[in-house]
């Protein structure tokens, strides 16, 4: 019995959403391993948040300063801000104006 | 305690790669080879791909994510995931629920590896394709026989205590990084073959072909959800504890979370091409579980060319994954076990495989018990595990307070806010909805007394390990916010 053109495109489909994605984020992961062992021998450190992922813990620590977890939230910010301007070349997608306008957080 | 943690050093995964195949190899079981291709026919092909895939990236895909972010943000097992995260001593004994799960668990998934084994052995010494071979008596002398089936029973906790008393890198992460690809290579190649086979794309339009009809049918969301939820781990604490042995600069989301998922589902799939093509064209009962890889697959082998080589890759393939989950679901329990007690890590694989090997027994010995145990911990268990997990993150923890302080961090892919709502809400009332339909399902049938019974277990289970963290605690350590944290 020959697969109906429906049958193909459900097959098909199937095919690209789970084996395709799971390759797709299995070489993207081993990539990024690569690309952070590289940088981490090269300048012995790498930024740990990206741009919206930094921003979004910083507005997260000053809406919540007294919160249980705000100094480990704050030393990883403070960390990340620091590291970003040790470093020649960051992991994540940071424009040098970008770097530049970054403060640690005092509490 | 402190002296504990003092003493233990933490190990972590050796490579990204030894990470996602453990992960991959814990998740993917024998239900991924057996359940996925049969649940998916029955339920409308398609439509029931439709509804799983849709679930699968909504629900299953954070669910991973926030788990393995715990491990990673605590650096501690089970156990002291829920020590550093709560201060409620109550709180504290779901940790201990979801350990006893995982034993249970593994005190019938064991004899079942053990299965796997000795098919696997026998496909080495060709006997599948011996003249005269009689696939139904050759299982029924296998099952019928305790002292055989305690024996691979035996030999599977040997050999699974042999690899974990190695450690993370040198025993679990050793052997999933050649058994997993494997596993992957020989599915494939099984597919292959049973495509070629006269009637074999039968199969795959049994399958793929959707009825739509079915996207209107709450059975076929309920078993996409099931799928989704118990085929992934979802909750059973091995995410959490694979997660704890990550380093400093690992990502969570991409390889936790996203790969793991799709990709445990991915051979899934494999398994749907690599059976339904050979039981279409050899008209097999297509809806036989175990039955179709022990007794119906078998009878396929000696009338395939080079039936005995195809044997020994599907056989053994079967056996790596069961294997490598055998081994994702012990080490919940030696993680938390070489955590908690002054036990030296090899200890502790003594003492976690002794007592499985000692549960497991029973299940072991009589099929029908082991049956019983798979309803009960299966229908009420692991939800319940699932639960404990992600009402942790989600009631506990805190979603926010998770993401933006953890899961983003040093992550593959950003994570939106859209995560908190799923995490906090979404997952909790589909599990509570999933409990909660099987238990009404069952309500008359031949379940019910099973299913009382089950209730009845997980509330005592629940009520006792409460009691027991909060006395534990009471002669213990107490939580330090400050200190939390996995660097």
């Amino acid at each position: 019995m020959a697969l109906s053109t429906l049958a193909w495109v459900t097959m098909l489909l199937s095919l690209l959403v789970l084996p395709g994605v799971a390759s797709v984020a299995l070489v993207r992961s081993l990539r990024t391993e690569e690309r952070k062992l590289e940088l981490l021998r090269a300048q012995g450190s790498v930024d740990s948040y990206s741009p919206r992922a930094l921003a979004d813990l910083r507005e997260w620590v000053q809406a919540h300063p007294n919160d249980p977890y705000a100094t480990d939230a704050r030393e990883r910010h403070n960390e990340c801000v620091r590291t970003l301007r040790e470093i020649d070349e960051p992991y994540y997608d940071w424009s040098p104006e970008q770097i530049e306008n970054l403060e640690t957080i005092d509490r | 305690m402190a002296d504990s943690e003092a003493r233990t050093a933490r190990e972590e995964w050796g490579s990204r790669f030894g990470f996602l195949m453990a992960m991959l190899g814990a998740m993917v079981g024998a239900g991924n080879i057996w359940r996925m291709p049969f649940t998916t026919g029955q339920n409308g092909g398609g439509a029931f791909l439709i509804a799983y895939i849709l679930l699968l990236y909504v629900i299953a895909v954070p669910g991973l994510m926030a788990e393995t972010m715990v491990g990673r943000y605590t650096n501690h097992g089970v156990i002291g995931a829920f020590k550093r995260l709560t201060e409620s001593k109550r709180a504290r004994g779901l940790g201990l629920v979801v350990l006893v799960v995982n034993i249970a668990l593994m005190s019938y998934y064991a004899p079942i590896i053990g299965w796997a084994l000795y098919y696997a052995g026998h496909s080495l010494l060709a006997t599948f394709t011996q003249p005269g071979f009689q696939p139904q008596a050759f299982w029924d002398g296998f099952i019928s026989n305790p002292a055989l089936v305690i024996g691979m029973h035996t030999v599977t906790m040997a050999g699974l205590a042999g690899v974990l008393v190695f450690g993370i890198r040198r025993g679990i992460e050793r052997v999933v990084k050649w058994m997993i690809p494997l596993l992957v290579v020989a599915l494939l190649a099984v597919a292959v073959r049973g495509v070629t086979l006269p009637g074999g794309m039968d199969g795959l339009a049994f399958v793929f072909t959707p009825d739509w009809t079915y996207l209107t049918r709450g059975s076929t969301w309920i078993a996409a959800l099931s799928q989704a939820l118990f085929s992934t781990g979802l909750g059973w604490g091995i995410a959490l504890t694979y997660g704890s042995y990550l380093g400093r600069y690992d990502d969570v989301p991409l390889g936790g979370g996203l790969f793991t998922a799709i990709g445990n589902t991915s051979i899934g799939l494999l398994a749907v091409f690599a059976t339904f093509p050979v039981v279409f064209a050899f008209g097999l009962e297509p809806s036989a579980g175990s039955n179709l890889l022990f007794i119906s697959l078998a009878r396929v082998f000696p009338e395939l060319f080079g039936g005995a080589l195809w044997a020994v890759v599907f056989f053994v393939s079967f056996f790596f994954a069961t294997f490598t989950s055998g081994l994702g679901i012990t080490e919940v329990g030696v993680t938390s076990v070489s955590e908690e007690t002054r036990l030296s890590r090899t200890g502790s694989v003594l003492a976690v495989c002794g007592a499985i090997w000692l549960f497991g027994l029973p299940s072991a010995y009589s099929s029908s018990f082991l049956g019983q145990m798979d309803f009960i911990i299966g229908s009420f268990g692991l939800p319940l595990a699932t639960l404990s997990i992600i009402a942790l993150v989600a009631w506990k923890f805190g979603p926010e307070r998770a993401r933006v302080i953890d899961l983003n961090r040093n992550a593959g892919i950003y994570i939106g806010s859209w995560w908190n709502p799923v995490v906090k809400y979404v997952i909790p009332i589909v599990m509570v909805f999933i409990v909660g339909y099987g238990v009404v399902g069952s309500i008359g049938t031949e379940n019910q007394t099973l299913m009382i019974l089950g209730v009845a277990l997980m509330a005592a289970l629940v009520a006792v390990s409460m009691a027991v963290m909060g006395v534990m605690d009471g002669m213990g350590d107490t939580p330090d916010p400050a200190s939390k944290g996995g660097d």
